[in-house]
């Protein structure tokens, strides 16, 4: 395992893309440790990814000392709703692909090992999921249950899982034909202990990895719905958030048209970053892993 | 083959029934009044909520409704839209040309250049043009669509002035709403040339620069790696170096051999990724004002307009179902050794 | 790459995009949101009944920029006890129906073509729809159907009530209601009746009128085509576009409009309304307060501001008896510090001590840039009623915290509470007036804690429905301008709020039904003023400011009146005094 980890490594500080990636990913890491430190929450708050108001007026104010990234409009602080959403951003692309992934994984275990109709029911289901625009489904899922970040989770979550459980039931099918799990079925093991301790371990990794790279991409969809006005409640530290809030603003004012460039700029900015470091990242696993690319 | 096509032919009404049962079903955790806020929409109409739950029997058990509004389907009536302000059949016929438009606008540039530019890298591995590739890729797979369009309304819009939002502006949607206008196609641009209406034409296009661009810089992604790694794996193979062994110009070898085939790969993908465009453009179509059937839909969702939510999926689940199974036609057409079963 | 770039260029330098720089003889208004009906028994939405009134006319007028004095207009006379045509008692009213007046179609409108449009507002009574404004003081009941099925007697209870007498249409009331006038210069608009029943609509009689009672929306056939006897007539509808085309009406019986064309158009994003302003594309467009700073120094774009409108918005509304069962409004549905009982708000100091932790004259300052002044009682100005005086209750902190102090004997303040306080998604305003709440509260002891939270109208409409929302920021825009919308919809226990506030105060009760009878004014006003009393002394809501509204439009506009009580307005105003010019 460390040899193995060593190989990744080393082909991994070939690429300096792929350091850049790992070095976004373990930037926006720190941003989301570090944030009571750098942007320390106001005394008075009692919960920190709220974002503190300076006043009320309604127009966003240019990045200044007092606010190094400016305000959005009514006047939520970009810099501190940057730093925490980090930490969100973090909870959402983790909490999802954790999820989708159990539930993927699961579905697509079953299916795979024992086949008929088990298989059959499973596999309309996701035909079924992926048939309809992920988005649409997303955003019906978020409307019925109320807007909210867990409820973005959740919709991204069981919008997602169809993909793995097809990656897992295809992995499953050929493992399960393999000499040693055949082997511990005609030692007399249950299906519940084949399935747990020799099918699964084996077809598990290449869908891992599949969803930590996907942890970008489910950010992204998290952030789509909060721009269409889905997401955690106004104020609270999303990126998706303080987009959504640049929305009156892209046209600025007569003579400076780009007076309030900050409130797109800076969180998209932000949200591009994240997602490329993933990527990038993302990439070089695929290459490490792809066995025909050397 | 035959059997093959009418096999996945047969499932489709089965996605579709779940499909709708699924959404159906997920309206019917609201609360009767949560649903009631479809028509009732304005404080003022408060004290009437009871009797729009009753009129249009929101409070009848699931199966009841679903089986009303599956009857109403097979009668050939999908219901009025209450966001489209139009009955659902007619919005569809609205937006979806607009739709369509928008899909063609961006998916030929995505192929175009998509192809050109993987080929170009796999040709140049590592070279600029490749990294240039990885570069266009990685960005794009990294920048949502909504961010990308709000910086180039900011940029050609609020400061350069010069590609609007929307699909046409005032002059144009006169136009084409006047009597003497005929509708050929529903697509203003194709419709404007027929009518031979140059400026229109001109004001639909500039209309679409936008989103078409930014459809095609996030979804170019794809198409550009697998061009590019299926053009690295015909280019390695024996019969190119045969070709070029034989004293075949490089362009030749490339043009004639090594890209028909690594075409085959290509053209599943790109199949696939016309009817994921006319999923993913809803964002897109949002940010950009534009009336299209990803607009409306997204409305209807928040509104809770299930109609209008049930007949959209009706048509993009089946086209789901078809465009996948025309690109594993395409696919087994284009190369002979795949046999469909 | 190359090639494209010539057809790039020339799709940048293409002439729409420029200034244009003589006006069209098209107006355009852009609104914020779709028409919905054009049948004007039926739609109940500011922007369709604004687009109505272009087409067709009802009995009477508001005076160019008043919301109370009427004009006449079907109506020779406004009737009044003075001229005779209101009796002594108050319930007859007789309206002698002006002669010569054509519809488009060529018909010349006659008394009966009055009476049938009447009872047809009467009788359509689509759920949730305005025909009650005029069933209660007509027929004594809100609505024409008993258990979902229409009443046999509705029909002939109406045509008692609505009669035609010579050249007059005489009105018989069940009792005297003040506000009738009002009532009838904004709705119940006049249709020919030969025209309605010959595409299909009610015909008039009793046997038929079951029929068109409560029809679907897209049923009827005024829905999408129209026929009044006002300066415009519909062009076109094309929901696609989101748009109505209207074009000027010659035969007009004031005389053809200035402007020859209009088209009112939907446009849901700001930034595509502004632009097209800009280029002059548009004549008049939908921008709130918030959006002003964009909208200000643009070429050949004028704003008028400080127009007041007849609503009161925002206001805060408690809830009186709140329902805890599974309501996480409430947290805990107990006094422990953590939540909130069911009766939290029943006692009076709490609400006194919110209503003084609300710091009006910064919201004033801060939201509203600057505009309005600070709202007393809840009867907006410009109506019979309105107070101009001081407010009883002021920003005050100390006051705040004896009420708070005081209040639940003195185990709110020394355990504290949680709830949630709750304003519709997208409603900046209400966002800051609950944030500021919040804000002053949680300043007031570590112990109390606001949660605010935007909810979708959907879910509004639910937990409004069930007493589920403890603290909701919302406000009211008049359904006709007359002080007695306010006092029932604000005091009345059977009023739009109270009954979901539960706040019952049988005096505020029997006032508002006095004040709706009183026809005398200055008594009425007196009315008005004790019922506002009772109101800053209950506070069962309070309000904040006279909110005042801008208009956006091009300079080459001309003409532009404000009316108060025009549907959608200030953005869109009779479009028959404007005009496009240059000069």
């Amino acid at each position: 395992m460390r040899e193995a980890a060593a190989e990744v490594w080393k082909r991994l500080r070939a690429k300096p893309l792929s350091l850049a990636g790992l070095g976004l990913v373990a930037f926006f890491a720190a941003l989301a440790a570090l944030a009571p430190i750098l942007a320390p929450a106001p005394a008075s708050s009692r919960d920190p990814y709220l974002i503190p108001q300076d006043g009320y007026s309604p127009d966003p104010v240019r990045p200044s000392r007092r606010h190094l990234f400016g305000t959005t409009e009514q006047q939520y602080d970009l810099y501190y709703g940057i730093v925490w959403g980090a930490r969100t951003a973090f909870k959402v692309g983790c909490t999802v692909a954790a999820v989708s992934l159990a539930v993927g994984v699961a579905m697509g275990g079953l299916a795979g090992f024992y086949g008929g109709w088990v298989d059959e029911v499973l596999m309309r289901a996701t035909d079924v999921i992926m048939a309809l625009p992920g988005i649409i489904l997303a955003v019906v899922i978020v409307t019925v249950r109320g807007p909210g970040l867990f409820n973005v989770m959740l919709a991204i979550a069981l919008v997602h899982w169809p993909s793995y459980a097809r990656l897992v039931r295809a992995d499953v099918l050929s493992v399960r034909q393999r000499d040693f799990v055949l082997a511990a079925r005609s030692l007399g093991a249950g299906d519940a202990r084949i399935l747990a301790r020799h099918v699964l371990p084996n077809s598990i990794y290449p869908v891992l990895v599949v969803a930590s790279l996907d942890i970008g991409a489910v950010v992204i969809t998290a952030a789509a719905l909060s721009f269409l006005g889905l997401g955690a409640p106004p104020g609270y530290a999303d990126w998706g958030q303080l987009i959504s809030l640049s929305r009156n603003w892209i046209l600025g004012s007569s003579g400076s048209p780009l007076a309030y460039w900050h409130t797109v700029a800076i969180p998209g900015l932000t949200i591009f970053l994240f997602t490329l470091g993933w990527n990038l990242l993302g990439d070089a696993f695929r290459d490490i892993l792809d066995p025909r690319q050397k | 083959m035959l059997r093959f096509v009418l096999r996945r032919l047969a499932a489709l009404p089965l996605v579709l029934a779940g499909v709708t049962l699924l959404l159906f079903g997920l309206f019917s955790r609201l609360s009767p009044e949560m649903r009631a806020s479809l028509y009732v929409t304005d404080p003022r109409q408060l004290s009437s909520l009871e009797a729009v739950v009753e009129k249009h029997g929101l409070r009848d058990p699931f199966l009841v409704q679903y089986g009303r509004w599956l009857k109403d389907i097979l009668r050939g009536d999908l219901g009025y839209s209450e966001t489209a302000k139009m009955p659902v059949a007619d919005a569809l016929a609205a937006y979806f040309p607009a739709t369509i438009e928008l899909s063609a606008a961006s998916f030929i540039p995505i192929v175009l250049l998509g192809v050109w530019l993987g080929t170009r890298a796999a040709v140049n591995q590592d070279r600029w043009v490749d990294h240039l590739s990885r570069f266009v890729s990685i960005t794009g797979y990294s920048l949502p669509s909504f961010v990308l369009g709000l910086f180039l309304l900011m940029v050609f819009y609020g400061l350069l002035q010069a590609f609007p939002p929307g699909r046409y502006s005032l002059p144009t949607d006169i136009a084409v709403h006047s009597p003497s206008f005929r509708s050929w196609t529903g697509l203003l641009t194709l419709d404007t040339l027929l009518n031979g209406r140059g400026a229109a034409f001109l004001d639909v296009a500039r209309h679409l620069v936008l989103p078409a661009a930014t459809l095609t810089y996030v979804s170019m992604a794809l198409l550009v790696r697998v061009t590019r790694s299926s053009m690295l794996e015909e280019l390695s193979k024996d019969y190119v170096r045969t070709a070029r062994a034989k004293g075949l110009p490089e362009s030749a070898v490339i043009a004639r051999h090594a890209r028909r085939n690594a075409l085959v790969p290509v053209i599943t993908v790109a199949s696939i990724l016309l009817v994921n465009l006319l999923g993913g453009v809803i964002i897109t179509e949002t940010v950009f004002a534009y009336p299209g059937i990803g607009r409306w839909v997204a409305q209807a969702a928040l509104q809770l307009d299930v109609p209008a939510v049930m007949g959209v999926s009706l048509v993009s689940s089946s086209l789901f179902v078809l465009g996948n199974l025309a690109a594993d036609v395409l696919y087994a057409a284009a190369d002979p050794r795949i046999r469909l079963q | 790459m190359r090639r494209l770039t010539p057809l790039l260029a020339l799709l940048v330098a293409f002439p729409g995009c420029a200034r244009r720089q003589r006006p069209s003889s098209t107006y355009v208004y852009l609104a914020g949101s779709d028409i919905d009906s054009l049948d004007p028994d039926w739609a109940y939405d500011r922007l369709s009944d604004a687009a109505i009134l272009q087409m067709y006319e009802p009995l009477l007028a508001f005076k160019p920029g008043s919301a109370a004095e009427l004009e006449p207009l079907i109506s020779e006379k406004v009737p009044s006890r003075a001229n005779g045509l209101i009796s002594a008692d108050g319930l007859t009213y007789r309206f002698p129906i002006r002669k010569g007046v054509k519809f488009h179609g060529g018909q010349t409108l006659t008394p009966e073509d009055v009476r049938y449009s009447l009872l047809r507002f009467l009788l359509t009574d689509r759920d949730a729809g305005p025909s009650f404004v005029l069933l209660e003081p007509l027929l004594g009941y809100a609505s024409t159907r008993e258990g979902g099925k229409p009443k046999p007697a509705a029909f002939d209870d109406a045509a008692k009530a609505v009669r035609v007498e010579g050249d007059s249409v005489v009105l018989t009331l069940k009792r005297p209601f003040a506000p009738l006038l009002t009532v009838l210069a904004t709705w119940a608009p006049m249709l020919s009746k030969d025209w309605c029943a010959k595409s299909g609509e009610w015909d008039g009689t009793r046997e038929t009128w079951a029929r068109f009672n409560n029809p679907a929306k897209e049923s009827s056939f005024l829905f999408a085509n129209a026929n009044g006897t006002g300066p415009f007539l519909l062009e076109r509808r094309s929901p696609e576009a989101k748009e109505v085309v209207l074009r000027r009406f010659d035969g007009y019986w004031r005389g053809p409009a200035k402007l020859s064309r209009a088209l009112i158009k939907a446009v849901d994003e700001f930034a595509t309304r502004k632009l097209m302003l800009q280029a002059g594309d548009a004549d008049a467009i939908r921008a709130e307060r918030l959006q002003l700073p964009l909208l200000q120094d643009l070429d050949g774009v004028q704003i008028v501001d400080g127009l007041s409108l007849v609503e009161t918005r925002p206001a805060v509304f408690f809830t009186f008896r709140i329902e805890t069962a599974g309501n996480p409004s409430v947290g805990s549905g107990k006094l422990d510090g953590k939540g909130i009982p069911a009766d939290f708000f029943a006692d009076k100091d709490v609400r006194r001590g919110f209503a003084h932790a609300f710091d009006y004259e910064g919201y004033i300052r801060d939201v509203d840039r600057g505009k309005g002044t600070r709202a007393v009682g809840f009867i907006p100005r410009g109506l019979l009623g309105h107070n101009d005086g001081k407010p009883r209750r002021g920003y005050d902190m100390a006051k705040a915290a004896k009420h708070l102090k005081r209040a639940w004997g003195g185990a709110l303040w020394e355990k504290g509470f949680r709830f949630t306080a709750s304003y519709e998604a997208g409603d900046q305003p209400g966002e800051a007036v609950a944030n500021m709440l919040k804000r002053s509260l949680e300043s007031l002891n570590p112990r109390f804690r606001v949660d605010v939270r935007p909810i979708q109208w959907s879910t509004y409409l639910d937990q409004q429905s069930h007493g589920k929302l403890p603290l909701f920021v919302t406000g009211w825009t008049a359904d006709y301008p007359d002080p007695h919308n306010f006092a029932f919809s604000f005091m009345h226990s059977q009023g739009n709020m109270p009954s979901t506030q539960r706040y019952r105060n049988p005096e505020a009760d029997r006032l508002v039904a006095a004040a709706a009878q009183e026809l005398d004014e200055a008594k009425r006003a007196a009315l008005y003023q004790r019922l506002q009393a009772i109101y800053e002394e209950d506070v069962p809501s309070f309000t904040i400011l006279n909110s005042v509204y801008y208009r956006t439009q091009r300079t080459w506009v001309k003409g532009f009146v404000h009316y108060p009580m025009w549907l959608d307005a200030p953005y869109s105003c009779p479009l028959y005094a404007l005009e496009k010019s240059d000069s």
